[in-house]
Formats: C-alpha cells, sequence, structure tokens
C-alpha cells in the first residue's frame, strides 16, 4: 500500500479519464454510454507489462489487494442515497416488495446459460445477480475481484454499465408489446438497482403509455430504491448460495463430475 | 489488513476520489471534503464491525446499512450529512476503483480474454432473467390485489 508509484499511476488515470470526460452514442431508442470509469479501467490495463509496460506486476498485485477497501466508499455513498427515499420505501405496495424475488430469476435462468457456455467459477460472479455496484462489492470482499468470480461479476458489471441503458430499453418495448403483463408490472421489475437502466426501461414504457406516466414513474423508482436496499442482503443470503448449489448441480450434469473447491479468498 | 493500514488506505482512496469528484462533478475541492470524510468513516466503520463483529456479514453490507441509518430523515444530524454527501457523485466514485481494477486485470488478462465473450453473452441473460421474473411476480401480485 506504501506503493508510490501505483498510486502515482492511478492519479494520472483518474485525471485523463476525468478529463475525457463521459459520452453518450444515441442508437435508435437507446444510447450507449461511456463513462469515466470505463476509460479509467481501459487505460489501467494499458499500463500493464502486455502493452506500455508502466505498471509491473508488484503494481498489479498491490492494485488487486487495495480494491476492496476502495469499494467500501462506493458502498458508503451508496447507502446515504437509499437512507433519504426510506420512508418512501417503507410505504410501498406489497407487490413491490415481492416483485424483489424476481432478481432470483437471474440465478435460475443465469447459472445453466453459463455452465452451458463452458463458463467454470466465472459463473459465480456473473449469475448471482444482475451486477450493480453492490454485488461487485460482495464478490470483491468474498473472493477477491482478481479470481474468476471477481472476473465474472466485473464482466456483467461493465457489459451492464456500457450497454444496460441501450438493453433495457429495447426490453421494456419489446416486453411490452409482446408479453401479457400490465404496464405496472414491467415498470415495477424496471427497479433493478441502476438508476439509469431504470430510466430507460421507464422511458420506453412512458412512451407507450403516455396517459400512465407519472404511476409508470412512480413505482419504477420505488422498485429500484428497494433493490439499492435489498438487493446485497438478498444476494449473500439468498442469491449467492443459490448460485453456488445451482452450479454445483449443472456442472455435474454437464461435466459428470463435481467442480473442483472454490480456491479460498483473501481474509477480509 | 491492521486498523492502521485499513485507515491508510482509505485516506488515499478519499484523495483519489477527491480528485474524480473535483473534476468529473465541477464540485469545489474544499466542498468535497466533508462528505469524503463523512463516507470514509462509514467505510472504516463498517470494516471494523464485519472484522470484530460475530456472524460473518460482509463490511459492504454493514457499509451500506450504517450510510442508510445516518442519512434516514429524522436521524440526528442527517440533513447536514445528506448535504455533504450529495457533494459528491456516485459515479466519480466509480472512477479510481476501476483505475485500480484496470492495473489489477493486467495480471489475469489472459483469463479475460478467454472468458469475455461468454460473460457478456451471459450479461443479456442476466438482464433478461432478473427483469422477466421480476414483471411476472409484480403482475401476479398486482393480479391477486386487484390493483390492476
Amino acid at each position: 500500500m506504501k506503493n508510490i508509484k501505483l498510486h502515482a499511476i492511478i492519479l494520472a488515470l483518474i485525471i485523463v479519464a476525468e478529463l475525457i470526460g463521459t459520452h453518450t452514442i444515441t442508437i435508435g431508442i437507446g444510447r450507449i454510454v461511456l463513462l469515466p470509469m470505463l476509460f479509467a479501467l481501459l487505460l489501467g490495463i494499458l499500463t500493464t507489462p502486455k502493452f506500455l509496460n508502466l505498471s509491473s506486476q508488484k503494481e498489479m498485485v498491490d492494485a488487486s489487494s487495495l480494491i476492496g477497501v476502495t469499494l467500501m466508499l462506493l458502498m458508503a455513498r451508496y447507502g446515504t442515497l437509499v437512507g433519504p427515499t426510506l420512508p418512501k420505501i417503507l410505504a410501498a405496495s406489497p407487490a413491490l416488495v415481492l416483485q424483489e424475488f424476481g432478481n432470483l430469476g437471474t440465478v435460475l435462468l443465469g447459472v445453466p446459460v453459463a455452465v452451458y457456455l463452458g463458463l467454470k467459477r466465472e459463473t459465480i460472479g456473473a449469475a448471482h445477480s444482475i451486477a450493480r455496484e453492490p454485488n461487485v462489492a460482495l464478490i470483491g470482499e468474498k473472493f477477491g475481484l482478481d479470481s474468476s468470480e471477481g472476473r465474472g461479476v466485473m464482466g456483467v458489471y461493465i457489459a451492464g454499465t456500457v450497454f444496460g441503458t441501450i438493453f433495457f430499453g429495447i426490453m421494456a418495448s419489446v416486453a411490452a408489446s409482446t408479453l401479457p403483463i400490465h404496464p405496472y408490472a414491467l415498470a415495477m421489475a424496471a427497479g433493478v438497482g441502476s438508476a439509469s437502466m431504470m430510466s430507460a426501461a421507464l422511458g420506453s414504457l412512458v412512451a407507450m403509455y403516455p396517459n400512465m406516466a407519472d404511476q409508470l414513474a412512480a413505482f419504477g423508482a420505488a422498485s429500484n430504491m428497494l433493490s439499492g436496499l435489498d438487493g446485497l442482503y438478498m444476494s449473500v443470503w439468498i442469491g449467492l448460495p443459490m448460485t453456488e448449489w445451482l452450479y454445483k448441480k449443472f456442472y455435474k450434469i454437464k461435466y459428470g463430475v463435481l467442480p473442483e473447491e472454490p480456491k479460498k479468498g483473501e481474509e477480509a | 489488513m491492521n486498523i492502521k493500514d485499513t485507515i491508510t488506505v482509505i485516506g488515499i482512496v478519499s484523495i483519489m476520489s477527491l480528485f474524480s469528484n473535483v473534476l468529473g462533478t465541477k464540485a469545489g475541492i474544499v466542498d468535497s471534503i466533508p462528505g469524503l470524510l463523512i463516507l470514509g468513516v462509514i467505510a472504516l466503520l463498517g470494516m471494523l464491525a464485519s472484522k470484530y463483529l460475530p456472524g460473518g456479514i460482509p463490511a459492504a453490507a454493514y457499509v451500506v446499512t450504517l450510510g442508510c441509518i445516518i442519512t434516514v430523515p429524522g436521524f440526528p444530524g442527517s440533513d447536514l450529512i445528506n448535504l455533504y454527501v450529495k457533494k459528491v457523485g456516485f459515479l466519480a466514485l466509480c472512477t479510481p476503483i476501476l483505475a485500480y481494477a484496470g492495473v489489477a486485470i493486467g495480471k489475469d488478462l489472459d483469463a479475460f480474454a478467454k472468458s469475455g465473450w461468454r460473460i457478456c453473452l451471459l450479461a443479456i441473460v442476466v438482464f433478461v432473467g432478473t427483469y422477466i421474473a421480476s414483471a411476472i411476480i409484480a403482475q401476479a401480485i398486482l393480479k391477486s390485489l386487484g390493483q390492476i
């Protein structure tokens, strides 16, 4: 941690990434969003030995040991985003609370597909949740972000950050025009714990049902806040154990043997 | 990691976040400092709680919960805390994390290249799974409550 060179590199990456700023590319009804964090990630990769060789093995190892702590500052901010809205969440309809269990649909659909695609322990990180910030922190803490599980959660996180907006926008309009599901239910489902994904899905729904705009927005926003609050607990106590269990089952089906035991992550 | 090291790392990350916040959100340097200090203290307390309290609850859960409690309307000082932390942008806090992650990933680039496309494909499945399952449950409950 007293690696001055590493911190100097990071500082330079942050400054360059923030100066590049946020860029959005509009495609049809959706937008691809390129945030400074993405540039910081890519530039960070560029400093490693395969490319510019500014960061050596020592910097890479030190950086991965620090990520766990860096995530805690973000989690603190996350909590303070939820807190002010708590009274509204507690007053929400029971439908809002119960549909949160739909987040477990991720596991039921995601784990079989992940194993089918040939992913190993990446599955645990990638399919246990929709991989927003709290889930990244959780996996980082439990397995380390440089583990297989960490690669899984980071991959889905980045994909969601870049393409989530456009994907949710399209998915909501497709669902609304093809599935026999009420717009209210679709609006609630949009609150997955990411404000940008929720807004995109809601945008599509409001465009299709302008006379319900206020109600749709209220359901979407309340559900999103609720996901922020319970998403982490849901992952800790239900999502992750369920993913591990299902992973073993499907691994056995595909490969005929049980998967190797996970490597123990660094004690936090 | 002992307490002193943890404090040092939180301090370093806070300074990094100060840069990304000032550049990314246009908040002033002085404006950003109280919020970052508050967030740093929340993070530290959460990590200590996870380490020393029984139950094996992850630090992330303690930190989120603590941040939530002290900003609930009615909690002593919540308005002031909220005012300060609002000056710290959520996305600005992500930039330093992903900068460290980028450097760290360099170590496992081959593994990433190997599984990358699969994980991207899986991301789509994950999004569809969450959205459709939530929508079906919401539909069933709203229907049974007679709200639609």
